[in-house]
């Protein structure tokens, strides 16, 4: 089906691509547009979509900004803390329900699985209750420390990926005296680099942007993550009437910037976790 | 180890029964002590489970049943809660801006995805180009795109009124009208529409090419191709990708909250938002518990929906077609 192509299509598909495509990229021109206007600019607030002052210094401006560089750290700890919870702890609970048998083994995976359909909303007021009890609010505790617990996603996803290298290497690794943990982490984990990229990669995705948690959680301006502190940033509370949107869309590049590197860097990783998961798997 | 000795015996039928049970016993202590481990290993998950969820859900039901404020300590008033949210107007505007919101943007996003990734899926050059294009928005956060779509729907210098200016049409303040704000959200979703796009991209290409061939045979134009063969072969993809956008609507709060804030009066509101508020501007947590608990019934009765129906659309290849 998708082999001849004649030239009357292909000029009909190079035009919708490009249409598409236009389409699709103008949002990111705008935000570049806007990142590079001039205080004036902005307070008569008339932007062109296709950028036509190019004040390079608000780039400066925005990195000699104590606060947003102080929204970018916190979101780099926050991330970072994160991804070694969940590479940790998924990978530990994965290797529980592919490699070894105990009571209700079946029934708590299903439990598990079943997590995944629960929206936050219901868990989230108690969780709040929880967090507020044990002193963490204003703190990036109540975000990072859940992952420490796994996720459904990613123990589910991992266990595919553990059913599929060969038990006789557990055997082999029990005879030089091995305990499961020594097989989980001598055997296991190098095995499983590719796959635990892709959750971490996963798990940056998920809280890189993360907003409504912050939101709950944090108050205090000094331990916001950047997506929070971008909305605080545009928000006109303070004395001027106009928010500085010229630095509100570089921090909001700021924020997307990182996504598309780990995108572009880390695809074949993601791409192999999609595919993979899905098919096969025994048991 | 005599194992093969008490098999020898057992054989002979020769006093088997204490012979078998020193065996079970032998296996059983390292059953246990797999079984120990096991727990061992799945105790950071089990744990989250009880103190994030479980023990959670449990509260959020029990607090549905109270007016507690945070502040003081809560009173049981029964089903008090859940009769005030069907009497509350504001509620009922929210669950239908949910509803019309979500109606229309998961169809939409779908068919649109599923044009794009037909589009992607032609073997011509430079269509790699064309598909990193189409996947970018994705990647964009919902707090930076919500930036940028406060100016693509600004009322006179926004792209979209420009555009429409074009054909001389006067564009709405999208983000101020009540009529007209719902779309803006819709606006926002279809344009990371590149998420379903790429898992119907790839079902799209492992469509087999035989299929297509035998169908060239008996004459089939593209348009029957596409309607009689892609459609159903890639169904189980069109059918989770429907049943993640549609809870992933349902629970639209962060460009709500950036964009509008809900308004202007409420018409743009959602149920989510309408939680966040309920719980965190006005510590009703019992109120805003027992909205998370209809919002969970919403969801499940939803995907239940879609589930019962999927045996009429969705073709799996293990089954045989009539």
């Amino acid at each position: 089906m998708f082999k001849k192509v004649g030239l009357v299509e292909k000029v009909v598909l190079y035009a919708l691509l490009s249409g598409i495509g236009v389409a699709l990229i103008i949002p990111f021109i705008y935000m570049i547009s806007i990142s590079l206007a001039s205080g004036e600019t902005v307070a008569k607030m008339e932007f062109t979509i296709w950028p036509r002052e190019f004040t390079w210094h608000n780039f400066v401006e925005l990195f000699s900004n104590a606060q947003i560089l102080n929204y970018f750290k916190n979101s780099i700890i926050l991330v970072i803390f994160a991804i070694i919870g969940q590479v940790l702890s998924s990978s530990f609970v994965a290797f529980g329900f592919s490699r070894l048998n105990g009571k209700g083994k079946n029934f708590l995976f299903l439990v598990l699985l079943s997590t995944m359909m629960i929206p936050g909303q219901i868990t989230m007021i108690p969780q709040f209750i929880i967090f507020s009890e044990l002193g963490w609010l204003n703190t990036l505790l109540p975000i990072i420390v859940p992952n420490f617990f796994a996720s459904a996603f990613n123990v589910f996803l991992l266990r595919q990926f553990m059913s599929r290298i060969p038990r006789e290497l557990d055997e082999a690794a029990k005879i030089d005296g091995l305990g499961y943990f020594g097989i989980y982490w001598r055997i296991m984990l190098p095995l499983l680099k590719p796959i635990l990229i892709a959750v971490a990669i996963f798990t940056f995705n998920a809280n890189w942007g993360l907003f409504m948690e912050p939101l709950i959680y944090i108050n205090d301006v000094e331990k916001m993550p950047l997506a929070l502190g971008v909305q605080i940033l545009s928000s006109t509370f303070s004395s001027q009437a106009v928010p500085p949107w010229n630095i509100v869309m570089g921090a909001s590049l700021l924020l997307t910037v990182p996504m598309l590197l780990v995108f572009f860097f880390g695809q074949k990783y993601m791409f192999e976790a999609n595919i993979n998961s899905g098919s096969s798997g025994s048991k | 180890m005599n194992t093969t000795t008490n098999s020898v015996v057992n054989n002979n039928g020769e006093n088997p029964v204490p012979e078998k049970n020193r065996a079970i016993k032998v296996i059983s202590k390292a059953a246990k002590k797999e079984q120990r481990w096991f727990y061992i290993f799945i105790a950071p998950w089990l744990i989250g489970f009880i103190g994030f969820t479980l023990g959670p859900m449990i509260a959020s039901f029990v607090l549905s049943f109270t007016d507690w404020d945070l502040f003081t300590a809560p009173n049981f008033v029964g089903l008090e809660n859940y009769i005030t949210l069907f009497q509350d107007d504001v509620f009922w505007k929210v669950v239908y801006n949910t509803f019309f919101f979500t109606i229309i943007s998961v169809p939409l996003s779908i068919i649109l995805s599923l044009g794009m990734a037909y589009l992607l899926a032609q073997k011509i050059r430079g269509i790699k180009f064309f598909r990193t294009v189409f996947y970018l928005p994705v990647l964009v956060p919902v707090v930076a795109s919500s930036m940028i779509f406060k100016w693509i729907l600004a009322p006179d210098t926004g792209v979209i009124n420009r555009f429409l200016s074009i054909f001389g049409v006067d564009g709405p303040a999208w983000l101020l009208d009540p009529t007209w704000v719902k779309f803006s959200f819709i606006f926002l979703a279809i344009w990371g529409v590149g998420g379903n796009m790429v898992l119907l991209l790839a079902a799209i290409q492992g469509v087999p090419e035989e299929l297509y061939e035998s169908a060239e045979m008996d004459g089939a134009s593209k348009f029957r191709k596409f309607f009689h063969i892609t459609i159903p072969i890639i169904s189980p993809v069109i059918f989770f990708n429907l049943v993640m956008g549609l809870i992933g609507s349902l629970q639209a709060f962060t460009q709500i909250y950036i964009l509008t804030g809900g308004g202007p009066n409420n018409s743009s509101n959602m149920i989510v938002p309408y939680l966040f508020s309920n719980a965190f501007e006005y510590y009703k947590m019992g109120y805003a518990s027992s909205i998370a608990w209809v919002l969970f019934i919403i969801i499940m009765v939803f995907t239940l929906i879609i589930f019962k129906s999927s045996s009429i659309w969705v073709y799996y290849e293990s089954e045989v077609k009539k």
